[in-house]
């Protein structure tokens, strides 16, 4: 680490002399005329962990990861207080809710029945609550676990969704499964909720393995894929297997509001788990997975039968843990990456299975995910336009009730809760084109128009970003703040080499190019004003906007 | 000298002239001047549409189709909308489609599906190995239909890998208004990905600058696109974002002027009102790229399009009538776009050049599940449109429906494919100008249907 170190502010103090042989005269920067102290590459370290565990590092949590170490952060974070959505819990309401109305309120529909306010908490948590690695983790388990307003419309519905991958953030994932399994608005999105002995819908049964769990083929311990003699991939189930636990899964209904009779005639309740429906429950004995259900079993039982059968399946383990080091790390994890870190979902050191607090930390603390910025040929993971949007916004100072991201993210490709079905924004193994095998799931949402929708971000939020209407708060929503930007600390650095050196660390990993630190110097010498602060504010911008927009910001290392 | 499409079909009938084109490349194939001008127009029916009820046999087969679908599902045989000279009839909702068929402009085929090699029923049961991989599962078997390596990880898509086989052009004529996807993923070559609504705008830049401030911030843009040795990932990511730059520049003029020839005919035949569906507008911007093709030096153009909603487990019809519903709104939204974009290319000349066709997931259960739904399945429907197919004409074969019968790989109506999707878009492949001796690399499972009564559909001419 120390040599890499050194020999970037080799580069870097290259590019200053030939620099000062033109106009002004930069100052050289301390840092870059001292040996490099270790707290200088932790800072390195601390602003890639930031990328990993958070919605974007900024100065001051750099700052305090580097001050206080991984492991400590990590505890910080672990025992910080949650995120919440109480707040749109109590907004489960009758179905004929705003049609019955008078007189009718147009903002009706968006505030009860869409995703608009979840969307709206969740980027304003994201930009500026503290328990960063909760939310971070809750919002990979929403892509691995999808149910989406795409096609389900309630806001108290959603909002409890989302409470349930936040409480459970860093806890037990069989107790996300299950809750999961009897949470109404997964119920609602695939179908689970009122399949009848009858017929049983398979829906939710097939997701359930497919994608919540196991994965359609058996995995190895290290994610790779496990074949027969013939070298074919081996199924982890069959349409047997789906439909027994489709039949397994029957006879569960909405609750109903005020704690109604579960019958036709009162309203759904979103807000809380489903009840069972015992005359729709198929009780007779079932097969799946290697699991026996006797007939009789209760419904009780038939759930965690098919829970178990899902959580403890050998492929889960590796499944879970690639996914979620493909979320916070790297695209192409390496496979021992993936089998140490599925070991400990196997087993967290206690002889605890699924323990998602230590999961994590092995994903965070392995030695693929510490260290400065790796460059190797398959490292990098595109930011999510989610993560890109924020991680912007965080660096840009911003405080938000969110609608500015929300009137935004639709044209990056990923609305948050608004996937275009279970199977998330993207898949995880999307190709990268062109990249001879690799994979890289946010590509999937790289569109000539969504590459534009990108850069328009970061043009409009930063030299674009005094006073813009979609910062005000909007009128129609109740205790609106709107979007403010903070550059203080960017302003600050009215050095334009420090402010360079700055951003090459915080956005860039310290991997600018000596060409590329020369055009960016040009490109803040080039901006000037008589009035120091306002200078010092357009420099700030432009010298963000360009990174922002860089491809090197837009995939992180 | 140009070839006529008349020619370029008896050219392409006999074997030798197929080896000569393969001699020459595609790229020689395909370079041919307007009148020669081909594309092909793919829309990809997200979540597995239920396309037994897009068509319905109105014969004496009708009986076991409503038995077997039940009345949760079975659309009502008075309903449909008839084919003349054929015993079949549409969903409803395609009645805007009669015109197309009645000009021999339509066709369609039946229970096609995702293939590894043929296969009879006590094979499926007896041969895991000779299956496709992960059938019913949505993205598996969406890549599969897109990628068409049916026993092996699909990595790049039949469009895409058509398309490494063009020569190289400023503007890639393979271009998806359904964003970017497997099917147009090739090895070598990169789609051109078109938003079916919006402009493309790069705020801020402008090429013609000459102040101080904005040229020096553009230079460092420039100066960032360099992203040597920090990984492929970043690499690749660098020449996406700097295409989808040039792109915007030399697209933007085409899709989002506001008005062209083109855009009238995608409009509501009942009402006359201008379409609004996310498909209709995705084949009217097809439309117009297809109507700038000139412009853009494009002599073949191929396309991917998208419609989602199909994965209709429950609600797929209304409690009232199965000819309402989830199923009959989405149906209705394909067809008057379908039917636009045909009488676009009618307007512009080239409704023989043109060919629209459809692909799905899977097909959906003939039995209904308790929420009037049906769940994943196998073989399918589809339909194909544009001046080029044969006339009147229906191709592949429609099962025996019988629930658990011979060709139902369970009790619940998923009926083993008797059409691989190789001997289907392969078809309209050829006809598109894929040469011979480029097949087996856009189709890596073809060798697997060459063999008759196995082989390309004969679907044109």
């Amino acid at each position: 680490m120390r040599r890499y170190r050194a020999a970037t502010l080799l580069a870097v103090t290259t590019t200053l002399a030939a620099c000062s042989g033109g106009g002004s005269s930069p100052t050289v920067t301390p840092s870059a005329t001292t040996p490099a102290p270790v707290v200088v590459v932790t800072s390195g370290d601390a602003v890639r962990l930031g990328k990993q565990a958070t919605f974007g590092p900024t100065l001051a949590l750099s700052d305090r990861i580097a001050a206080v170490g991984t492991a400590a952060w990590l505890d910080e974070q672990f025992a910080a207080s949650s995120s919440s959505y109480a707040d749109l819990a109590v907004r489960a309401v009758p179905l004929n809710y705003c049609t019955a109305m008078v007189p009718a309120v147009s903002t009706c529909t968006r505030d009860y029945f869409s995703s608009t306010p979840v969307a709206m908490e969740f980027y304003a948590h994201a930009v500026g609550n503290s328990d960063q690695l909760r939310q971070r983790v809750a919002f990979a388990l929403s892509q691995i676990i999808v149910a989406s307003d795409f096609e389900v419309h309630t806001t108290a519905g959603l909002a409890g969704f989302d409470q349930l991958l936040l409480d459970n953030a860093f806890g037990n994932y069989r107790t996300i499964l299950r809750a999961v399994t009897l949470n109404p608005y997964m119920g609602d999105f695939l179908d689970m909720v009122d399949s009848l002995k009858a017929a049983p819908n398979e829906n939710y049964a097939r997701e359930l393995m497919q994608l919540f769990s196991m994965g359609v083929n058996q995995l190895n311990a290290d994610g790779s894929l496990k074949t027969d003699a013939a070298g074919a991939p081996i199924p982890n189930y069959t349409a047997a297997d789906v439909h027994d636990i489709a039949r397994a899964l029957t006879g569960w209904t909405y609750a109903r509001l005020a704690g109604a009779a579960a019958n036709d005639r009162n309203q759904l309740d979103y807000s809380k788990p489903m009840v069972a429906n015992a005359a729709q429950f198929d009780g007779s004995a079932k097969t799946f997975l290697g699991t026996t259900v006797p007939a009789g079993a209760t419904q009780d039982a038939n759930i965690d039968a098919v829970i178990d059968a899902a959580f403890n399946n050998a492929s889960t383990a590796p499944y879970v843990a690639k996914f979620l080091i493909q979320q916070l790390v790297v695209s192409n994890p390496s496979a021992a990456y993936v089998g140490r870190v599925s070991a400990v979902f196997a087993n967290n050191g206690a002889g605890v299975r699924g323990d998602l607090k230590a999961v994590i930390r092995a994903i965070l603390t392995d030695a693929d995910a510490r260290g400065i910025a790796k460059t190797g040929g398959s490292d990098g993971k595109l930011k999510e336009p989610v993560l890109f949007t924020l991680s912007l916004a965080r660096l840009l100072g911003a405080k938000s009730d969110g609608y500015a991201f929300v009137t935004r993210d639709a044209g990056t490709g990923q609305a948050p809760f608004r996937s275009p079905s279970v199977f998330n924004f993207y898949p995880p193994d999307y190709p990268l084109p062109l990249g001879g095998g690799l994979v890289s799931p946010p590509t999937k949402l790289m569109t000539t128009a969504t590459i534009l929708a990108r850069h328009n971000i970061a043009y409009d939020w930063t030299i674009g970003g005094d006073s813009r209407t979609e910062f005000a708060p909007l009128a129609s929503i109740t205790g609106a703040t709107g979007t403010q930007l903070d550059l203080a600390p960017w302003e600050a650095l009215t050095d334009p080499a420090k402010l360079v050196d700055t951003i090459d660390l915080v956005m860039l990993n310290n991997t600018m190019t000596s060409q590329q630190r020369t055009a960016l110097l040009a490109a803040i010498n080039a901006v000037t004003d008589p009035v120091p602060a306002t200078q010092a504010h357009k420099r700030a911008q432009t010298a963000l906007y360009i990174v922002a927009a860089s491809p090197q910001f837009q995939v992180d290392r | 000298m140009p070839v006529s499409r008349r020619d370029f079909l008896r050219l392409t009938a006999g074997a030798s002239a197929v080896a000569m084109l393969g001699q020459l490349g595609q790229s020689a194939a395909l370079a041919d001047g307007t009148s020669s001008y081909r594309a092909m127009v793919g829309v990809f029916l997200f979540g597995g549409a239920d396309n037994w009820n897009m068509i319905v046999p109105t014969d004496g087969r009708y009986a076991a189709y409503a038995s077997g679908r039940s009345a949760s599902l079975a659309l009502p045989q008075a309903s449909l909308t008839a084919l003349p000279d054929v015993p079949f009839g549409l969903h409803p909702s395609f009645a805007p489609l009669l015109p197309a068929w009645t000009e021999g402009a339509m066709s369609a085929v039946l229970n096609v599906g995702t293939l590894f090699q043929p296969l009879t029923k006590a094979q499926y049961a007896a041969s895991p190995n000779l299956r496709p991989l992960a059938l019913m599962s949505h993205s598996d078997q969406q890549n599969e239909w897109q990628g068409l390596r049916m026993r092996e990880p699909n990595l790049d898509g039949f469009m895409g890998r058509a398309n490494d086989r063009e020569a190289a052009l400023a503007v890639p004529d393979l271009i998806s208004l359904g964003g970017s996807t497997l099917a147009v993923i090739g090895r070598t070559s990169s789609p051109l990905i078109l938003p079916s609504s919006g402009s493309l705008v790069r705020n801020g830049f402008n090429g013609a600058a000459t102040d101080m401030p904005t040229v020096t911030r553009q230079a460092a843009s420039t100066a960032f696109a360099d992203a040597t040795g920090l990984g492929t990932p970043t690499t690749l990511t660098s020449g996406a974002i700097g295409g989808g730059y040039a792109m915007a520049l030399t697209t933007n003029a085409i899709i989002s002027a506001t008005t062209s020839t083109v855009d009238q005919y995608f409009k509501n035949p009942t009402t006359g009102a201008a379409l609004t569906s996310d498909v209709s507008r995705q084949l009217l911007r097809v439309a117009r790229m297809i109507e700038a093709r000139g412009t853009l030096g494009h002599s073949r153009q191929s396309f991917f399009v998208s419609q989602g909603g199909y994965d209709t487990h429950s609600n797929q019809v209304d409690a009232a009538s199965t000819t309402t519903g989830t199923q009959a709104n989405l149906y209705a939204d394909l067809a008057m776009a379908l039917a636009g974009f045909y009488n676009a290319m009618k307007a512009l000349g080239l409704a023989d050049n043109v060919t629209a066709f459809t692909m799905a997931d899977f097909g959906r259960t003939f039995r209904a599940n308790a929420q009037r739904g049906s769940d994943h399945a196998w073989g399918n429907n589809h339909i194909v449109v544009g001046g080029a197919v044969r006339n009147r004409s229906i191709f592949g074969a429609y099962p025996d429906v019988t629930l658990g019968g011979p060709q139902d790989i369970d009790t619940n109506g998923r009926w083993i494919p008797t059409t691989a999707v190789e001997e289907y878009i392969g078809a309209i492949a050829t006809w598109y100008g894929v040469a011979a001796a480029d097949l087996p690399y856009v189709f890596p499972n073809l060798a697997a249907w060459t063999t008759a009564p196995r082989g390309l559909l004969p679907m044109f001419g």
